[in-house]
């Protein structure tokens, strides 16, 4: 325990910006797999293959090398765009964090794409049929139906893919991104005790993971508070 | 743009790991399984000296990035005297055991989650007739609650599996050189990450289809007998 003293603030940083990764990330998660279930629901072709492309695409690959391959391939087109402009500038790139909040959220998304599409599939035809006779608009049926009545569906396995976006933010200090798995490398160099540092990072890791777990409990109670009878 | 050549030449070379890649899928799957069979029965023991323990260890290993639990075995263990001097030092030295150690006992805690939530799916009735048949309960669970549970757990078996070869992938962060290793050595030789990295990814979506068509055909197989006969 003594090795870390002097490296528990550079772990709280490290944290921090695991979380900046997680929400950044997470928004464009429901983004992607809104905007996903949307074209697969969608009637035109086009959007249709667009949609079961990219589920295709991002379920099939590993992880890491989306990662790579997002921020290796922007820093390649982006030097080579900023070379006929300068042809003295050597190297220009996405920052890490951003290529790899944008990759593990792509991928995620590819995962919330099939929730989605299942949620809003699941919405009763009933409560619709019902806000039509009230004479509500397709607008104000979507925003005051379906969209509540997805939440409630779609919830319990976005509690697991917020636990897969957590757990991919690991992946982005391969990029080098300097989160707690670069503090840990950073804690061996100068302490030479890699099972203390790494664990550090397991619980933090593991923290996040009860805390995300905890809250989505939550709102999943707020979602189905209609359904809890009153005494 | 986009030098086809390269990614031609780089292909070949990448399918050099493909027996890697596979051999870290296989090996992990089975240890994985057999891990996952006893963490289901302390699980559904009834006794929580036994569930206990499984429940925190699948807390734990599903809580947790893979990567920070191979880094934690291939680079953290080896910190203390007594792991160097034990019998197992042989595997945890290597590499590849590292990586096989490490993503057994990761997808056993996700395989015991699947494997429960078929046993749990089991009807009621089908135990009463065996409770009713004067079958133990051990044979109730060789002959009854098995073969359905494995049945009802195939298709979220086949996404493990699946997402099992996608994490073989990590192991290229510990020197390993399958596929994703000779691919990353590739890019630092090139620095071309389209052509290989696209390449790449290929291979991999060509072999998720694979897997996913083979293990519907077990899962038809299986089924067959809930299908009616025309």
């Amino acid at each position: 325990m003594n090795a870390l003293a002097g490296w528990w603030d550079d772990y709280f940083w490290g944290s921090v910006v695991i979380a900046q990764i997680f929400f950044v990330s997470f928004i464009f998660m429901i983004l992607f797999g809104l905007m996903g279930a949307a074209a697969k629901l969608s009637q035109n072709r086009i959007a249709q293959s667009l949609g079961s492309g990219y589920t295709v695409v991002f379920r099939g690959t590993p992880e890491i090398l989306v990662i790579l391959l997002l921020y290796f391939g922007s820093a390649i087109t982006l030097t080579g765009i900023a070379q006929l402009f300068d042809p003295s500038i050597r190297y220009v790139d996405i920052p890490p964090f951003w290529a790899g909040s944008f990759a593990i959220a792509l991928i995620v998304g590819s995962y919330a794409t099939e929730t989605f599409r299942g949620a809003f599939l699941g919405v009763s035809q009933g409560s619709v049929e019902a806000a039509q006779a009230l004479g509500l608009t397709p607008l104000q049926i979507f925003i005051y139906v379906r969209i509540p009545e997805m939440w409630r569906l779609a919830l319990p396995p976005l509690s697991n893919h917020a636990l897969s976006l957590i757990k991919d933010t690991a992946l982005v200090s391969i990029i080098g991104l300097n989160e707690t798995l670069f503090v840990a490398k950073q804690a061996i160099g100068s302490t030479g005790k890699p099972f203390t540092m790494y664990i550090v990072v397991g619980l933090i890791y593991l923290a996040f993971s009860t805390v995300i777990t905890l809250s989505f409990m939550g709102l999943e109670r707020v979602a189905n508070r209609h359904l809890v009878k009153d005494r | 743009m986009f030098d086809f050549g390269l990614a031609l030449r780089a292909l070949p070379e990448m399918l050099g790991g493909i027996g890697l890649t596979f051999s870290l899928l296989v090996l992990s799957l089975a240890f994985g399984f057999a891990l996952a069979v006893v963490l289901l029965l302390m699980r559904i023991s009834g006794r929580w000296f036994l569930s206990l323990p499984a429940q925190v260890y699948i807390y734990v290993f599903r809580g947790t990035p893979i990567l920070v639990q191979i880094f934690i075995i291939y680079y953290g263990l080896p910190q203390f005297e007594w792991i160097r001097d034990s019998l197992f030092w042989p595997i945890l030295r290597d590499p590849f055991g590292c990586a096989v150690v490490a993503l057994s006992l990761n997808s056993g805690a996700y395989v015991a989650e699947i494997l429960r939530g078929g046993v749990l799916g089991i009807p009621q009735g089908v135990t009463e007739a065996g409770e009713a048949l004067g079958l133990t309960a051990r044979q109730r669970f060789v002959y009854l609650t098995s073969p359905i549970a494995l049945r009802l757990s195939l298709p979220a078996l086949g996404n493990e599996v699946v997402s099992m070869l996608k994490s073989t992938a990590l192991a290229s962060t510990i020197t390993m050189m399958d596929m994703t290793g000779i691919g990353r050595t590739l890019m630092a030789e090139y620095f071309a990450p389209y052509e290989i990295f696209v390449t790449l990814a290929i291979i991999y979506m060509v072999l998720t289809f694979g897997l996913q068509k083979a293990m519907a055909r077990v899962e038809h197989r299986m089924g067959r007998y809930t299908r009616k006969e025309q």
